[in-house]
C-alpha cells in the first residue's frame, strides 16, 4: 500500500504593499523602487496618453514622474496612498506639457468642439427637448467594440482643453476633487462646472454614436 | 416645481450625493415623473466608466524598456530624497 506523501503546508508569501516598498526605497533599496515602477508604470503612462493624446509625450511624462518620485521619496508619508502621491506628480508633469503646448500654439489632434456643444436643449418651460435614449446598460454589458472605442477616443480628444483636463484627472484617473483643484488651480465650483460640461459633451457624443448606429440598423425605438 | 433644466444642471451634485435632502427629494420626484430625464441620468452616470474602459492603455514593452534603461542611468546619479 502506497503511503500518502506528507502534507506540506504551502507558504504563500504576500507581495509587499506599496508603503512597505516605498519605505525600503527610502532606505536606499533600489530594487524596491524598481518594483514600484513596474507596479505603477501602466497607470502613469495611461494618465499621460489620456491627457496629452500622445504616446511619445506620455513616455516622457513617465520618465519625469519616476525620476522625480525617486528624488522626492523623503516627502512620501507611508500613511498616504503611494499611488495617489505618484498620480499627483504625473498629473503635474502632464499638465505642464499641456500648457506648454497652449503657449507654443501647437496644432491639436483634431478640431476642438465649441464649448457648449453637446449640452442638452430645453424649451421655455425648462423641459428637455432632446430625444434621449438610455444606452447605459447595453454599453457597459458588452465588450466595447472598436468603433465605440474610436468614437469615445475622438470625442475626448475634441473636448476643449480646459474641460478635458478636469475630466481626465477626475473621471478617468480618479483624483479627488481637492487634488484636481490643486493641480489645475481652479476653484471647486469652476472645476465642477467644467467636469459637468465635459460629461454632457461626452454623453452627447456617445448618444450620437448609438443613434447613428440605430439609424443604420433601422431606427431608434 | 423642478424642471428638466433644473434637474440636469444639478446632476453632478446629485450623482455625488452632495445635494441637501429636500432638493434631492424634488429631483427624485422629477426623475420618477420624467422618463427622458431618468434615461438622461442613467446615461450621464454611465459616461465616465465607459470612457475609462475605452481609454485603457498599457505601456508598450519598448517604452517600458526605455524607461527602465533611463532610470538605471539616472538613479545611479540621484540619491533618494
Amino acid at each position: 500500500m502506497r503511503s500518502k506523501p506528507p502534507e506540506t503546508s504551502a507558504r504563500v508569501s504576500t507581495p509587499p504593499d506599496d508603503s512597505e516598498l516605498a519605505q525600503r526605497a527610502q532606505a536606499g533599496e533600489l530594487s524596491a523602487f524598481e518594483a514600484l515602477v513596474e507596479r505603477h508604470r501602466d497607470a502613469v503612462y495611461r494618465l499621460g496618453v489620456r491627457l496629452l493624446g500622445s504616446q511619445a509625450d506620455a513616455a516622457e511624462v513617465a520618465q519625469d514622474t519616476f525620476l522625480t518620485a525617486y528624488r522626492k521619496l523623503a516627502d512620501y508619508r507611508a500613511e498616504a496612498s503611494f499611488s495617489t502621491w505618484l498620480h499627483r506628480i504625473a498629473a503635474n508633469f502632464a499638465l505642464m506639457r499641456l500648457r506648454q503646448r497652449k503657449v507654443a500654439n501647437e496644432v491639436g489632434e483634431g478640431e476642438e468642439v465649441e464649448d457648449g456643444e453637446g449640452e442638452p436643449s430645453f424649451n421655455s418651460r425648462g423641459s428637455l427637448l432632446d430625444d434621449v435614449a438610455d444606452w447605459s446598460r447595453s454599453a457597459l454589458d458588452l465588450t466595447l467594440d472598436h468603433e465605440l472605442r474610436d468614437a469615445i477616443d475622438s470625442a475626448v480628444a475634441k473636448l476643449p482643453k480646459d474641460l478635458k483636463e478636469v475630466f481626465v484627472l477626475r473621471d478617468l484617473e480618479g483624483l479627488s476633487y481637492e487634488d484636481v483643484a490643486l493641480a489645475t488651480g481652479l476653484s471647486m465650483p469652476a472645476m465642477k462646472s467644467r467636469l459637468h460640461r465635459a460629461r454632457l459633451a461626452l454623453r452627447a457624443a456617445i448618444d450620437t454614436f448609438y443613434a447613428e448606429r440605430d439609424d443604420g440598423a433601422g431606427g431608434r425605438g | 416645481m423642478t424642471t428638466c433644466k433644473d434637474a440636469i444642471t444639478l446632476l453632478l451634485d446629485y450623482v455625488d450625493g452632495a445635494l441637501p435632502p429636500d432638493v434631492r427629494g424634488r429631483l427624485e420626484a422629477h426623475f420618477g415623473d420624467c422618463s427622458p430625464c431618468e434615461e438622461f441620468l442613467q446615461s450621464y452616470k454611465a459616461t465616465p466608466g465607459l470612457c475609462r474602459k475605452a481609454l485603457e492603455h498599457s505601456m508598450p514593452d519598448s517604452v517600458a524598456n526605455k524607461l527602465s534603461d533611463f532610470l538605471k542611468k539616472e538613479l545611479g546619479k540621484a540619491k533618494p530624497g
